[in-house]
């Protein structure tokens, strides 16, 4: 069987080159979860305040925004929100130092406070005396949370997020994305006071000691709707919107799991997992070559190849490797050795069978393929299914689970195939030593 | 180089002996697993508190329980990880952990016990935490069932799920037998056993599969024992490569790791030796039993 196979060649050298390229520098590449470098995972449950008809959902969208804007104040690099079901959110904050802090600043009850802002320029000690400076935060154009301009704010609300009904996006006369805000009878009669006492000051929104915008009063306003107008980008008004409805409904929303890393766990897992899996695969990949010879060297190339693809598409999809996710590595490699060693048993067999090297090599590979596909297959729905059902660390064994087998079924046939072809159709064989 | 030359073991003979064997591990860890109760799980599945703190230098359980049981906590487990004596884990109820880790400081100085890690898990979140881990089990179970069904037949199927229940036992009790509680780490272990011991079986019922088809012999016990011959090379050759890597793992691993890689090693012996002495086993008797003809 003479037939070019030089694409497949060319093809397996351009997926490894681009598995190599996504992959390098591998520890910026793919995130390392909570268990391998320490830090907090916690589970928050949002309870639906009594006073409102707004769907528990929405309630929890709220909550998360104000999580949110806390996390970003603590400035840990990477965290991951995101909102489970319903009514939970997940905070990872990973390599955090002081995780009680973290977990007590997180867990509290949201507070959205409208402040007056100081805006003489130079201050003698006495003034300063019920007033602090607080910062405001703004993302640079990495999506950074950093800290900016203080300004000095009176320590006094003038009032709270309570009394606050509404608020939300609108356009101004001239087109420009505006935040509309309604307050509660209340709210409207502070409101009017405050601004006519204060007008050409400016106003400072708060939520949990953290400036959100600044407004100047620029009238007084009797009726309880304010117009902040600015120079918004649409998603800038969006988000102050959306912190003003949070603050106005501050749902409780209570620990239910919470789980802390120290980092030095997470250190010793890395480097002794590390060292393990070296070992393990020089004293694989030596076995392999002693017991096949070049056929030996073929598999630890498969082998190679199939963790390069493993790894890449992990960081592709921007997945976290935690320990469970190596362990379904562990299962891949195993998988990945144990399809060779299917295939060159089989060829082994066929000629024992007195088949010529030619058709020993096809019939070994025609004939193990049933098994590596039924046995990577079943694997795989189990990885599937765990992925998509399972929850933390058996979500991550899953995902790891499914690319490695789709990793392996490509390895395992096609590359040592396609290479064996290649070697094989270049040279004549008389005898077959494996 | 060739290590395993053409065999003819009767394996399929010996079952009776595998099934008592077999019996007897998985009977003695249910019934440890029974008298140890609720601390058999670590704090994931059952609610509450855990830290996990290493000592500078060697400690024992005594050592610390004396410690915290200023608490006057009841519910106050301390089990020693590993052989080293200076890891614990301690549960207790809900809302202790700080306190306890307060106390521990206290007593022992603050250089001299580090807290590894902590959890807390609310009891809502514990039950829904299992009830998931459980269904995603169950339902890829199930999917693995079907596939097998529509690749193989019926009966080769339920017999494979079954040799993967029989490994998981297996290892669940040997596991609790040594002392071992049941975490997040143990199942990420036994879903790996289960990926493996599917992989086995799977192997040699495609051997028979195609020996089925060539042969069209009704002689079920020959067919099988010789597909079990057939495939033993490369059951003894892939075993040897996996048992070097998770024994690697285990000396190396640390002792955090200690629980997982030995639930490992354990379960990959277990699931060769299930896809011979179970899954095999039980399709040959079940096909006496009923004498179906099984058709693929």
């Amino acid at each position: 069987m003479r037939r070019n196979s030089g694409w497949k060649i060319l093809l397996i050298i351009a997926i490894v080159g681009a598995s190599i390229w996504q992959i390098h520098p591998l520890e910026k590449k793919i995130r390392r979860g909570l268990d391998l470098q320490g830090g907090i995972h916690v589970v928050l449950e949002v309870e639906k305040p009594k006073s409102t008809d707004k769907s528990i959902s929405d309630v929890t969208d709220r909550a998360l925004e104000i999580i949110r804007n806390r996390v970003d104040g603590l400035g840990v690099s990477e965290p991951i929100i995101q909102k489970e079901g319903t009514n939970h959110i997940i905070v990872d904050l990973p390599g955090i130092s002081d995780p009680q802090r973290a977990i007590e600043i997180i867990g509290k009850t949201a507070l959205l406070e409208f402040r007056l802002v100081r805006n003489e320029a130079t201050l003698s000690e006495s003034a300063l005396v019920g007033y602090e400076l607080l910062s405001t935060w703004s993302k640079d154009e990495r999506g950074v949370s950093r800290e900016s301009s203080p300004l000095l704010v009176k320590k006094t609300p003038e009032m709270t997020g309570s009394s606050l009904v509404d608020a939300y996006v609108a356009y101004d006369s001239s087109g420009f994305p505006e935040v509309n805000i309604v307050l509660n009878k209340e709210g409207a009669e502070i409101f009017s006071q405050v601004t006519s006492e204060n007008i050409g000051k400016r106003l400072a929104i708060v939520l949990d000691g953290v400036i959100k915008s600044a407004p100047s009063i620029r009238s007084r306003i009797p009726d309880g709707r304010a117009q902040i107008t600015g120079q918004f980008t649409m998603d800038e008004a969006r988000e102050l919107a959306l912190v003003l409805r949070a603050g106005a409904l501050p749902a409780k929303a209570e620990i239910i799991y919470q789980e802390v890393v120290g980092p030095t766990l997470g250190r010793e897992y890395i480097q002794k997992v590390l060292r393990a899996s070296i070992y393990g695969a020089i004293v694989v990949v030596v076995f392999m070559m002693i017991y096949y010879l070049a056929f030996g060297m073929l598999a630890n190339i498969a082998l190679a190849i199939n963790i390069l693809i493993l790894l890449a598409v992990t960081s592709v999809i921007k997945g976290v490797m935690t320990l469970p996710g190596i362990a379904g590595i562990v299962l891949t490699c195993g998988l990945a050795v144990d399809a060779n060693i299917l295939i060159f048993e089989r060829i082994r067999e066929e000629l024992r069978a007195g088949k010529s090297p030619l058709a020993a090599v096809e019939a070994g590979y025609h004939r193990a393929w049933s098994a590596i596909i039924d046995s990577n297959i079943t694997t795989g729905i189990s990885g599937i299914i765990l992925f998509l059902l399972g929850e933390g660390s058996i979500k991550g064994f899953g995902l790891t689970l499914t690319i490695g087998m789709v990793a392996n079924l490509f390895t395992a046939v096609f590359v040592t195939k396609a290479i064996v072809d290649f070697i094989l159709s270049s040279r004549k064989i008389e005898h077959l030593r494996i | 180089m060739e290590l395993i030359k053409k065999t003819n073991f009767d394996f399929l003979g010996k079952r009776k002996w595998a099934y008592l064997f077999s019996l007897t591990v998985i009977l003695a860890g249910i019934i440890t697993f029974a008298i140890r109760g609720k601390s058999n799980f670590g704090v994931d599945f059952v609610g509450g508190d855990m830290l996990r703190i290493g000592t500078k230098a060697p400690s024992s359980v005594v050592h610390v329980r004396q410690a915290v049981s200023r608490l006057n906590l009841s519910e106050i487990v301390v089990q020693e990880v590993g052989s080293t004596h200076d890891q614990f884990i301690i549960k207790s109820p809900p809302n202790t952990a700080m306190k306890i880790a307060a106390l521990l400081t206290e007593e022992f100085g603050p250089d001299f016990v580090e807290v590894k890690g902590r959890s807390e898990v609310s009891p809502s979140m514990s039950v829904s935490l299992r009830n998931r881990a459980l269904m995603a089990f169950f339902i890829g179970l199930f999917g693995m069932l079907i596939y097998i069904t529509i690749r193989f037949e019926f009966h080769f199927a339920t017999c494979a799920t079954l040799a993967i229940f029989h490994d998981l036992l297996f290892v669940v009790g040997v596991m609790v037998m040594l002392g071992y509680v049941i975490d997040t780490q143990i199942i990420a272990a036994l879903l790996t056993i289960a990926g493996v011991s599917i992989n086995d079986t799977i192997v040699i019922f495609d051997r028979i599969r195609e020996s089925m088809r060539k042969t069209r012999s009704s002689n079920y016990i020959e067919l099988f024992n010789q597909a079990i011959n057939e495939t033993l090379s490369r059951t003894i050759l892939t075993g040897i490569t996996t048992i070097i890597m998770v024994l690697l793992l285990f000396f190396l691993g640390g002792e955090s790791l200690r629980g997982f890689s030995l639930a490992l090693c354990i379960g990959f012996v277990v699931g060769t030796y299930s896809s011979i002495f179970v899954a095999t086993s039980l399709l040959v008797d079940w096909q006496r039993k009923g004498s179906y003809k099984l058709r693929l």
